[in-house]
């Protein structure tokens, strides 16, 4: 099973000397929503981070469609066909929306399909359709991770690692952006890799859920499944 | 009071297309001060060398230092591109102070090479321009060699502008002078777009070198004199937008012509000094400062 | 007092008598080297100061040099003034200045400081060109140093040179030294300690102010002849920044060796100033790749231990 299949096997990560992640392992089948739920410092975006070539694994394997990605550096891994949405937006503030948009598509086979692609965000964003030509600095909180996920949406990439998408946003527009999140995965086929602290959220919007604490998976498994005792304790690591 | 502004009009005129020129010797170090965030000590020797470049090209195929600009642009773009990739990038994430002290390494090699190879002697490319000058009215004579630095510079800096804004690697040094970490996440090889930046930088100042080298005689250590103005023009003018290094070479060029007007030829450059270090108490970001 | 029984001392001393008694037994060219070495001693050192110790990367010494060699020249050929006062004039007159121009240019940080001192620097140049009581352009004679022998001056630029590293040193060990120590290490937290950053840097800087001018007169006594062009020029500056980086910036031996390498390689090629010039700004980046912290600085950080260590025990 081949195709958008991310595998990670048995990883450490350390930053300097700190051990971030330990013998993790995940699998994220192809047209899934899969969810990481952990408190702050559990080491979700470290997973995500090593997904994307940021870190480096020091051992284990990380494989996409069935090759190997751990050592790729991020811009690569673009090519692959995974795209992140990064803790924090990262928008560059001194690109107008548009620009930031087009950016995304940097990579060469993705420039040749901009305008339609763009047309595509801007149905799904339609917002950025009408800020298009303003600093993305301007835009509100929600604006700019919808700018985030539209950008990364532009190279049409196969999985998406959204990181933490819904810090700092009040739940009304916490609700549309996973709405859109649903949205892009079941219309657009796209598989989404979640990284959560909101328990609640990531159980209803995801089909299959990892629940980390210091650096270490604790639980897996599918949200109906799963009862809250068990996740509790998962989750807290008692 | 007419006769006063009317005296004045010389050093005014003079002073706006030296701008000019002073623009286009900026307009490479505000692009690598805004993008690496790193100051290229080097710049100024790096003008120079194009200087000697043109000299040598011009020589050695008998045409005007104008056409020299098709081998020393594409010459000094590749030296910019090896002196990043290979030197710079190493040094960019250990701190303030060795990327600074690697450019200036570069400077004395650079300028100690040169009184090797083309002696201490004093140089000008000489065309027919040189010394031309051109009536307007019958109240001011324009030398033409001003007059070509100050449009070359418009039409270097507006490619330069157009380069940026539309095309994808504008946009992609752009987006990865704000954010390195997140234009990576885009596909951006930084590493790469710095040293394409750096390229481009020393091919404007392989435009500067040669308009400089026909507009003054240079020697090989003239570059530090450079230097200064560039960064002069950097700091006055704010970084970020090159417009604004436009104008603040302007600004450098008529405090120049004004300060030797009023106090004499001997305080020109003085002139530019006092207004490089009043900028730079008050309002090191500059005039015209973007964001 | 376990310093006092330290084998370091008698090296210390050994060496310091094979200096004093040099012109007895060595031969003039090596009393010159040797007076040389000592004058780029003290001037590194001091650069070493701002740039090592108080994060204060200046372009803009030569200010210093030439306000020195100057107020030596015009105190005792112009004042009759005796030497030795004609040069901790100078010092005054460069700490004078530094203080005058401490407050714009503290306020510049990181490289805009660095080019504003040299702006500083280029300012006076053209200062005194234009000034009709120095000689403009044309320079001046020292003419009362004719009279003096050159081994005095040998022993002033020794003593110099021998006293700017205990300058240097005794200044780390002290309450000073501790505030720039924590300002080196983590500066913002430091502040938080109490640290006073800004006195802390203005007294390393008016210090260094003052010690460049006085050595620079000491160096007018061997030169005799100063002109605006060389005194108040960069080339100063890249002396020292190269001396100071490829012997070991941070260190106080890094200008020992740093100076040694210099003046070596500068009477080697003295034919040749250009290739010499060049061969240090090779070494100087090669150093900056492969060892940032010079040479000094790498054997400290391979052997663990300092020889002149400013540490309390």
């Amino acid at each position: 099973m081949a195709g958008t299949f991310l595998r990670v096997e048995k990883i450490d990560v350390f930053y300097h000397d700190f051990h971030a992640l330990w013998d993790v392992s995940i699998e994220v089948e192809e047209g899934l929503v899969v969810s990481i739920i952990g408190a702050n410092g559990a080491g979700k975006s470290t997973l995500l981070n090593s997904i994307a070539g940021v870190l480096r694994p020091s051992t284990g394997v990380i494989e996409f469609g069935g090759k190997k990605i751990n050592g790729l550096m991020p811009y690569q891994t673009v090519s692959e066909g995974i795209s992140m949405v990064p803790e924090g937006r990262r928008m560059f503030p001194r690109l107008t929306v548009l620009e930031n948009l087009e950016v995304g598509c940097y990579i060469p086979k993705a420039r040749k399909r901009k305008d339609e692609v763009l047309r595509r965000i801007y149905e799904l964003f339609p917002i950025l359709g009408e800020r298009k030509n303003q600093f993305s600095s301007t835009l509100s909180g929600g604006e700019q991770q919808m700018l985030a996920i539209g950008r990364a949406l532009m190279c049409e990439p196969k999985l998406i690692l959204f990181d933490e998408i819904s810090l700092g946003l009040s739940p009304l527009i916490i609700k549309n952006i996973y709405q859109t999140v649903r949205q892009i995965n079941s219309e657009g086929r796209i598989t989404a890799l979640l990284v959560e602290q909101d328990i609640q959220r990531s159980l209803k919007a995801a089909h299959k859920v990892y629940i980390m604490q210091s650096g270490k998976i604790r639980l897996k498994g599918i949200p109906k499944d799963l009862s809250q005792e068990e996740i509790r304790k998962a989750y807290f690591g008692l | 009071m007419l006769s006063f502004l009317a005296e004045l009009k010389g050093p005014i005129v003079n002073g706006l297309l030296l701008g000019g020129l002073y623009g286009i010797i900026g307009i490479g170090m505000s692009m690598i001060f805004g993008i690496v965030r790193m100051v290229n000590l080097a710049h100024g020797d790096l003008v120079i060398l194009a200087s000697y470049l043109s000299l040598v090209t011009m020589v050695y195929f008998h045409i005007s230092p104008l056409i020299t600009l098709i081998l020393v642009i594409p010459v000094m773009c590749l030296i910019g591109f090896v002196i990043q990739y290979y030197l710079l990038n190493r040094v960019l994430g250990k701190g303030m102070n060795p990327p600074l002290l690697v450019a200036f390494g570069l400077s004395i090699i650079l300028q100690n090479l040169l009184l090797l190879i083309f002696t201490p002697d004093a140089r000008a490319l000489l065309t027919s321009i040189s010394v031309q000058t051109i009536p307007v009215g019958d109240f001011l004579n324009l030398p033409v060699v001003y007059l070509v630095d100050f449009i070359g510079s418009i039409v270097t800096i507006a490619l330069l502008s157009r380069f940026f804004n539309r095309t994808y690697l504008g946009k992609a040094i752009r987006a990865a002078s704000d954010d390195e970490g997140a234009a990576q996440l885009m596909g951006i090889n930084t590493k790469t777009i710095y040293a394409i930046a750096m390229g481009l930088a020393t091919g404007t100042a392989g435009v500067a070198g040669i308009l400089v080298g026909m507009t003054f005689t240079f020697y090989p250590h003239t570059g530090p004199e450079y230097l200064i103005i560039a960064f002069g023009v950097v700091i006055v003018g704010g970084l970020g937008s090159l417009l604004g290094t436009f104008l603040g070479g302007l600004i450098l060029g008529l405090a120049q012509l004004l300060g030797a007007h009023f106090l004499g030829p001997g305080f020109q450059l003085l002139s530019g000094y006092i207004i490089l270090l009043l900028v730079l108490t008050f309002k090191p970001t500059g005039l015209f400062a973007k964001g | 007092m376990k310093f006092l029984r330290s084998g370091r001392l008698y090296g210390i001393v050994l060496v310091m008598l094979a200096l004093i008694s040099l012109p007895y037994w060595a031969s003039r060219y090596w009393v010159l080297v040797m007076l040389l070495f000592s004058i780029n001693l003290a001037l590194s050192e001091m650069w070493n100061l701002l740039a090592g110790y108080s994060g204060l990367v200046s372009l803009g010494q030569q200010a210093f040099i030439g306000l020195g060699g100057y107020a030596l020249a015009v105190f005792s050929l112009y004042y009759g003034l005796p030497i030795w006062l004609s040069i901790i004039i100078g010092g005054t007159v460069s700490v004078i200045f530094a203080l005058l121009i401490s407050a714009p240019i503290f306020r510049m940080r990181g490289v805009y400081f660095a080019i504003g001192t040299w702006t500083v620097a280029e300012t006076l140049r053209i200062l005194f060109s234009n000034w009709k009581y120095v000689g403009y352009g044309m320079g001046l004679f020292v003419k009362p140093a004719y009279k003096l022998s050159f081994n005095t001056i040998y022993f002033t630029a020794l003593g110099a040179g021998i006293a700017s590293v205990a300058l240097v040193y005794f200044l780390l060990r002290s309450k000073l030294g501790l505030g720039l120590m924590a300002i080196r290490d983590e500066e913002t937290a430091s502040e938080t300690l109490g640290v006073d950053i800004f006195r802390c840097k203005l007294t390393c800087f008016l210090i260094s102010a003052g010690v460049t001018g006085a050595v620079s007169g000491v160096l007018y006594l061997h030169n005799i002849f100063i002109q605006p062009y060389s005194a108040f020029g960069i080339d100063w500056t890249v002396r020292l920044v190269f001396i100071t980086v490829i012997g070991g910036i941070g260190t106080i031996e890094g200008p020992i060796i740093g100076s040694f390498i210099y003046v070596f390689l500068h009477q080697w090629l003295s034919d040749y100033p250009s290739v010499s010039l060049l061969i240090l700004g090779v070494i100087a980046i090669g150093v900056i790749l492969v060892a940032p912290k010079g040479i000094m600085g790498t054997i400290q950080d391979k052997l663990g231990f300092e020889f002149l260590s400013p540490r309390r025990k």
